[in-house]
């Protein structure tokens, strides 16, 4: 039978196929099973992050700089947003060109990472477009609105640098950080203490798992719920709130009368621990505006101003003392006894070293010490400097803080320059010229107004040299004290209790006596206090044409500096105003020194107690 | 009149037993064994990738057609097979109609015709057309060894054996005229004394493939090249085909158990009750329960062939070789389908798929084997 002689070829064919189908089927379920279990448990399962209330930044007083408000937040997939869809919610939202740009570039960068799951496309959206959004749900059915908190700052500019903003995180970060727990389109801190404290004052976003179908319809009941493995629910932690050494009040006096100068900074310092009370930078930004709301012309526009509104000049911008420095080279000679302090020098209104003329702001005739001091005379340090050499300076300068950080560990906070015959030998040849400038806080010394500020809490706690100490502590959302941060001692200046006296002594005429440099433009009536102006030369700079719109801003003009410390018996503060191209340090910084002082103690009793040796 | 029908039920000597006795004589229960047992599978899978979803209706639906091609299956196990040689060539011309009718005055679905619509039931008839070709060929086969056959009757055959192949390529339903054309081979190359021809006549077939290409439809088109390269169009035609490798793989060896396959239940897999019932089942019950099944398939097949030794003459042979056929192709052609090795051409798996056209097919061809087997011991 024909059937029966071929037949033997079926069974071959039907065998082999059935052996093809097997194999295949061995292939993948048992070779690549694992692989293809995993996908599909991805395909299903999605998670939402729930955001964290981020953790306040509060002053002394627990009064807050940085807040949470409720806002609208867009959400949407990448995945789900095309161009015809972008385009449909562009023209319904009537989007601006930045906002589109902002969308397109947010959509961009989830599309390449995270296309499946929701991401923050616009953030602090007005409510009536958060209504609209609701309201055209079937117009864009691509979108959703979260009622979220938002990053606030209820003081606006006041601590803006230190205190920093928020925006997108960039593609490389959310690569590296991923494992974080941040989206894509994720607001970190970008600046500041929002920046260096992002890891306290985030919290821990909760997740959400569900079952989701291949539409990434939401897929409720117990079938679905068995799929996911680990909790469907963790909820959010809030973050830490960091409590800051610094007093609002006082911060906020400063900055308003800063914000009548073109350019400066201030520093205020508790002397007996290093705290930081006021660290003020102008011209500054609004970090509301700076949080999600800046406009690419705004940015432009702060980024060719030429005073820099984005530099921190209380750390980040270094300047020359001028004679704010003199007491280093005051001290540096009474420390090798090369001078005694009611050793008269005689000034004549010149210095003549080699073919150079140095010039004093006139002619002192004898003064001592306390009188050069009082008086500023140049002629009188540029002696001294000359017995003592640029490298006991140096040592002293060092001592003191200068040309290391201060070690506050934000916004850049570094070295400066205390230069020694050595750093001129590398560079060029040491001239004796060199010593002179340095004597004088001229050339190229260049100190940060923390760094003063910090060198004249040292001059007034009796040589104490501390750490800046802006966070005071970390508190949980309920209250309780994560981390409490103590003052912390740097060193002790070595220098004796009698040569501080001498320059105390001479710091009190600067403000108290009839002839010093601030009596005219600072005394105060309220309480006796020390200080010392500087007005320190600048290159040769010329105005740029396009500056003229700028009002008060004369890159000609010298820095102006008053520092000291209040009051001057036991004193409890030190500051530091630095007002940039602000002209004589006496006239124009010293009536802001003095107006904070007087603040700062206005009706407060200065504690009377004693301490150390009087001035 | 009673006699009459006696006979024509119950033919035989078997004179004094009961009539209910009579009628299960020989009856092949194997046969009849292993077709329920796939039913029964099939209709849990459908059970499962039906349940709690809009489309759970079907499951019911599916009930009602094994039912029917249950009662089919015992009526044409009842009627002795050759008593239907006359009326091959009725069905096959009533079959080219049905296949007209659908083109002509239907509305196409997806893009091509294939249904005829009477009121609520909805039937394919190039479904039909697979079992009248069968029998039509089987008849031609029959007629070419009992007597001698002029060319020109050989010839017209052929042509009209050809007809429904082309016909419902234009449909076009390349899943369908391709396993026609499968059925159609496998059938001469096992009864016909010279090949020779036949294999000319598939060659020729093989150099008419660009030419079929220039006919299909675009979305055909884009499932052959979305088969050609996965990679193109991941949400497109591909993506079926790599969702479905997906569930059958994650299956791993032991499944995910019964009702647990989360491709189908959160629709990753469009259609899965038509072309990729073998995913579901592959996803919930893994390596061991595929194979399982498959082994089901294969003793089946071997089954009808081993019916088709024993048949008495050349149609109830060519009847067995073409179901067994029949079944075979659909079975691999599904499978590598659903696998990611074929393209999607819309190829049910037998009693797994939902369908009513094709169970009832499907249960009619498996009734005539049952027939042929029951007959086996007759002359």
């Amino acid at each position: 039978m024909l059937m029966r002689e071929r037949l033997r070829y079926l069974i071959a064919i039907i065998f082999v196929f059935f052996a093809i189908l097997v194999s295949r089927l061995w292939q993948l379920q048992v070779v690549r099973g694992e692989e293809y279990f995993r996908q599909t448990r991805r395909n299903v399962v999605d998670t939402r992050m729930l955001p964290s209330v981020r953790g306040k930044i509060l002053d002394r007083n627990l009064e807050p700089i940085a807040d949470n408000r409720p806002a609208f937040n867009l959400y949407g997939k990448a995945g789900d947003i095309d161009e015809e869809a972008f385009e449909r919610i562009a023209r319904v939202l009537e989007l601006t060109a930045d906002e589109r740009d902002k969308m397109q570039a947010r959509i961009e960068k989830a599309h390449k990472r995270k296309r499946r799951s929701a991401v923050l496309l616009l953030e602090d959206q007005s409510r009536d477009r958060a209504s609209l959004v609701k309201q055209e749900s079937h117009l864009l059915p691509e979108l959703y609105v979260s009622d979220e908190p938002y990053r606030y700052y209820p003081h606006g500019r006041a601590l803006a640098h230190l205190v920093g903003y928020m925006n997108q995180i960039t593609g490389s970060e959310f690569d590296e950080r991923e494992a974080e727990g941040y989206q894509p389109t994720d607001l970190v801190g970008r600046y500041g203490l929002e920046r260096a404290w992002e890891s306290y004052l985030r919290g821990k976003r909760g997740i959400e798992r569900f079952v989701v179908n291949a539409k990434g319809e939401r897929i409720e009941g117990p079938d679905a719920d068995g799929l996911i493995e680990g909790a469907r629910f963790v909820p959010p932690v809030a973050g830490h709130n960091v409590v800051l050494t610094i007093d609002l009040a006082l911060q906020e006096h400063i900055e308003k009368l800063l914000r009548r100068r073109a350019a400066g900074a201030v520093a205020v310092i508790e002397v007996k621990s290093g705290r930081i009370l006021a660290l003020a930078s102008t011209p500054s930004f609004d970090p509301n505006v700076m949080t999600g709301h800046l406009t690419r012309e705004r940015e432009a526009q702060m980024l060719s101003d030429p005073r820099k509104p984005f530099i921190d000049k209380t750390l980040r911008q270094y300047y020359p003392p001028g004679s704010t420095y003199k007491f280093v080279t005051g001290l540096a000679a009474l420390k090798e006894s090369l001078v005694s302090a009611d050793e008269p020098l005689s000034c004549t209104g010149v210095h003549k070293q080699g073919r150079r003329v140095f010039r004093c702001t006139s002619a002192h005739q004898k003064v001592d010490f306390e009188e050069a001091m009082q008086h500023s005379c140049n002629v009188y340090f540029w002696k001294l400097s000359e017995r003592v050499g640029i490298d006991s300076m140096a040592q002293i300068a060092r001592d003191f803080g200068f040309g290391e950080p201060t070690g506050l560990g934000l916004n850049g906070d570094t070295a400066g320059r205390v230069p020694t015959k050595q750093w001129y030998e590398e560079r060029d040849t040491f001239k004796i010229g060199h010593t002179l400038n340095a004597a004088t806080g001229q050339g190229d010394v260049e100190v940060s107004v923390l760094q003063l500020a910090m060198a004249y809490a040292a001059i007034a706690n009796g040589r104490k040299l501390f750490v800046p100490l802006l966070v005071d502590r970390v508190e949980s959302a309920a209250g309780d004290v994560v981390v409490q941060y103590e003052p912390q001692l740097r060193r002790l200046v070595d220098v004796s209790d009698e040569s501080m006296g001498f320059v105390k002594h001479g710091m009190w005429r600067v403000v108290n006596e009839i002839g010093g440099t601030a009596y005219d433009y600072a005394r105060s009536d309220m309480l006796e206090y020390s200080g010392k102006t500087g007005t320190a030369q600048v290159k040769a700079m010329r105005r740029r044409d396009d500056d003229e719109n700028l009002k008060d801003w004369h890159p000609d003009r010298d820095h102006a500096w008053f520092a000291g410390y209040a009051p001057s018996q036991n004193p409890e503060i030190a500051f530091v105003v630095l007002l940039e191209h602000g002209g004589s340090g006496g006239k124009h910084a010293g009536p802001v020194g003095k107006a904070i002082v007087e603040f700062f103690f206005e009706g407060r009793v200065p504690s009377t107690e004693t301490e150390g040796e009087l001035p | 009149m009673r006699r009459k029908a006696a006979t024509l039920l119950i033919p035989g000597p078997r004179v004094g037993r009961s009539r209910w006795r009579t009628a299960f004589a020989d009856f092949d229960w194997v046969l009849l064994f292993l077709v329920a047992m796939i039913a029964a599978l099939g209709l849990l899978n459908l059970y499962s990738a039906t349940y709690a979803t809009a489309h759970s209706v079907k499951f019911t639906q599916q009930m009602m057609w094994v039912t029917l091609g249950t009662l089919s299956y015992f009526i044409f196990t009842m009627i002795d097979y050759r008593s239907l040689q006359r009326w091959t060539w009725v069905a096959h011309i009533g079959v080219i109609i049905g296949i007209l009718a659908v083109r002509f005055f239907f509305e196409a679905v997806k893009g091509s015709q294939r249904w005829i619509m009477l009121g609520p039931i909805r039937i394919q008839p190039t479904e039909l057309a697979k079992l009248a070709v069968i029998l039509s060929l089987a008849r031609l086969l029959h007629d070419w060894d009992e007597r001698s056959v002029d060319k020109r009757t050989v010839a017209y055959s052929i042509a009209a054996l050809i007809l429904p192949v082309l016909l419902v390529a234009w449909q076009p339903d390349l899943g369908s005229a391709s396993l026609l054309g499968l059925i159609i081979l496998a059938m001469s190359l096992m009864l016909v004394q010279t090949i020779w021809p036949i294999i000319v006549a598939m060659l020729t077939g093989l150099a008419a493939l660009p030419l079929l290409w220039e006919r299909m439809h675009s979305y055909q088109q884009g499932r052959v090249l979305a088969f050609l390269d996965p990679g193109a169009d991941p949400t497109g035609a591909a993506w079926q085909t790599s969702q479905s490798v997906k569930a059958i793989g994650s299956g791993q060896i032991s499944g995910k158990g019964f009702m647990e396959a989360t491709q189908n239940h959160f629709n990753f897999l469009p259609e899965h009750w038509t072309d990729f019932p073998f995913s579901v089942w592959a996803e919930e019950w893994g390596f061991l329960g595929s194979v399982g099944l498959l082994m089901i398939f294969l003793l089946l097949i071997l089954w009808i062939v081993n019916v088709g030794l024993h048949a008495k003459g050349k149609f109830g042979q060519a009847i067995c070789v073409g179901v067994a056929a029949m079944i075979f192709f659909h079975t691999v052609v599904n499978i590598l389908m659903v696998t990611g090795w074929a393209p999607v051409v819309g190829v049910p798996l037998p009693l797994i798929s939902y369908g009513g056209s094709s169970v009832l097919t499907i249960m009619t061809g498996l009734g005539l084997v049952s027939s042929v087997s029951k007959r086996r011991r007759e002359i």
